[in-house]
C-alpha cells in the first residue's frame, strides 16, 4: 500500500538523506512530501493528512515537539516520530510522553529505518 | 558528568563518516596533527542551559565541497554555497547533538550557524577555552572539530 510520509526538517541536504534512507531500507514508492521549518511542518500534517510524520527536533518557528503537541491538542492523531541529533534520555522521555512513537537518532543508518519504521510502513 | 574528550568526538565521528560521507569504509576521516588552513569554512552549533560552550568544525573550503557532495551524492565542483552551508551545518548539528548527549541535562542546542569566505579566518569565540579537539585529513582535506566552553563554566557556587 502506498503511504503518505512528511519529511520535516530545516536541511534540505538532511530531508534527501533520510529520503535516500527511506529508500535503502526498502520503502520506496511512497508519497513523500517535505516541511522545510515546524510551522510547515504543523500545516502540511493537517492539509496532506500523512500516514507517518518524520520530523527533526530542532527547526525554525516551531521545533518537532511543538509541532507533535500542537497536532495532538487540535486532534490530530498521526503516528509521529523524531529523527534528531539529539537522543538523550530526557528527550525521548519528553517525545515519548508527548504521544511519539519513537526516536531515531542521527546519524542513522538504513538498518535502523527498517527495523524502526517496518512494523508501521510494513 | 565529565566533559567531552576527544576519544568522544573521535567515536562521534566515525559514526557520522560511516553514516554519511564513507558508507563503504573506503575513505575514512584519518586524525593528525595538522590543522585546515585558509580558506576556511567554518560551521558551529552553541549549547546553552545547563552547560555552556560551542561545537565548532572547521573545514578546508575543498573539504567543505567534497563532503557537501558526499552527503547530497553529486560531484564536488557541481555544489553550490548554498548546499555547502546546509551541508556543513547539518554535519556540525549531527556532530553537536551526539555532543550535547554527554553534557548534563537541560542544556539546549541552537540551530547551525556556517560562516564561509573572509569572514571565517576572523571567526573568534571570546570568552571560551577550548576542551578538546580532534583534526586531520579526508580525502588529504583538513578538517577539525573543537568543543569550547565558557570559562565561567564551574566557577558559580
Amino acid at each position: 500500500m502506498i503511504m503518505k510520509i512528511l519529511i520535516a526538517d530545516d536541511s534540505r541536504v538532511m530531508r534527501q538523506i533520510v529520503t535516500r534512507t527511506l529508500r535503502q531500507a526498502g520503502f520506496s514508492g511512497h508519497d513523500l512530501v517535505e516541511a522545510a521549518d515546524g510551522r510547515q511542518a504543523h500545516d502540511l500534517t493537517i492539509s496532506e493528512k500523512p500516514d507517518l510524520v518524520l520530523s527533526d527536533w530542532n527547526m525554525p518557528e516551531m521545533t518537532g515537539i511543538e509541532v507533535l503537541r500542537a497536532l495532538r491538542a487540535g486532534g490530530v492523531n498521526v503516528p509521529f516520530g523524531f529523527v534528531t541529533s539529539e537522543g538523550t534520555d530526557e528527550m525521548k522521555q519528553m517525545a515519548e510522553q508527548s504521544g511519539a512513537l519513537f526516536l531515531i537518532t542521527k546519524p542513522f543508518t538504513a538498518e535502523t529505518f527498517a527495523d524502526v519504521l517496518g512494523p508501521i510502513l510494513g | 558528568m565529565s566533559a567531552p574528550t576527544t576519544d568522544d568526538l573521535h567515536a562521534i565521528t566515525e559514526q557520522v563518516w560511516l553514516s554519511y560521507l564513507d558508507p563503504e569504509g573506503v575513505n575514512p576521516f584519518l586524525p593528525s596533527s595538522e590543522a585546515p588552513e585558509s580558506p576556511l569554512v567554518i560551521a558551529s552549533v552553541s549549547v546553552t542551559g545547563a552547560w555552556e560552550g560551542h561545537v565548532i568544525m572547521t573545514f578546508s573550503e575543498q573539504a567543505a565541497e567534497l563532503a557537501s557532495a558526499a552527503l547530497l551524492g553529486m560531484e564536488a565542483d557541481e555544489v553550490t554555497p548554498d548546499d555547502v552551508a546546509d551541508a556543513v551545518g547539518e554535519l556540525v548539528n549531527v556532530i553537536g547533538g551526539n555532543v550535547k548527549s554527554l553534557l548534563p541535562d537541560g542544556s539546549l542546542l541552537s540551530l547551525p550557524h556556517v560562516v564561509t569566505g573572509d569572514s571565517a579566518g576572523t571567526a573568534k569565540w571570546p570568552a571560551t577555552v577550548e576542551i578538546c579537539r580532534l583534526q586531520g585529513s579526508w580525502q588529504e582535506e583538513k578538517i577539525a572539530i573543537s568543543v569550547w566552553t565558557s570559562k565561567s563554566a564551574g566557577e558559580g557556587s
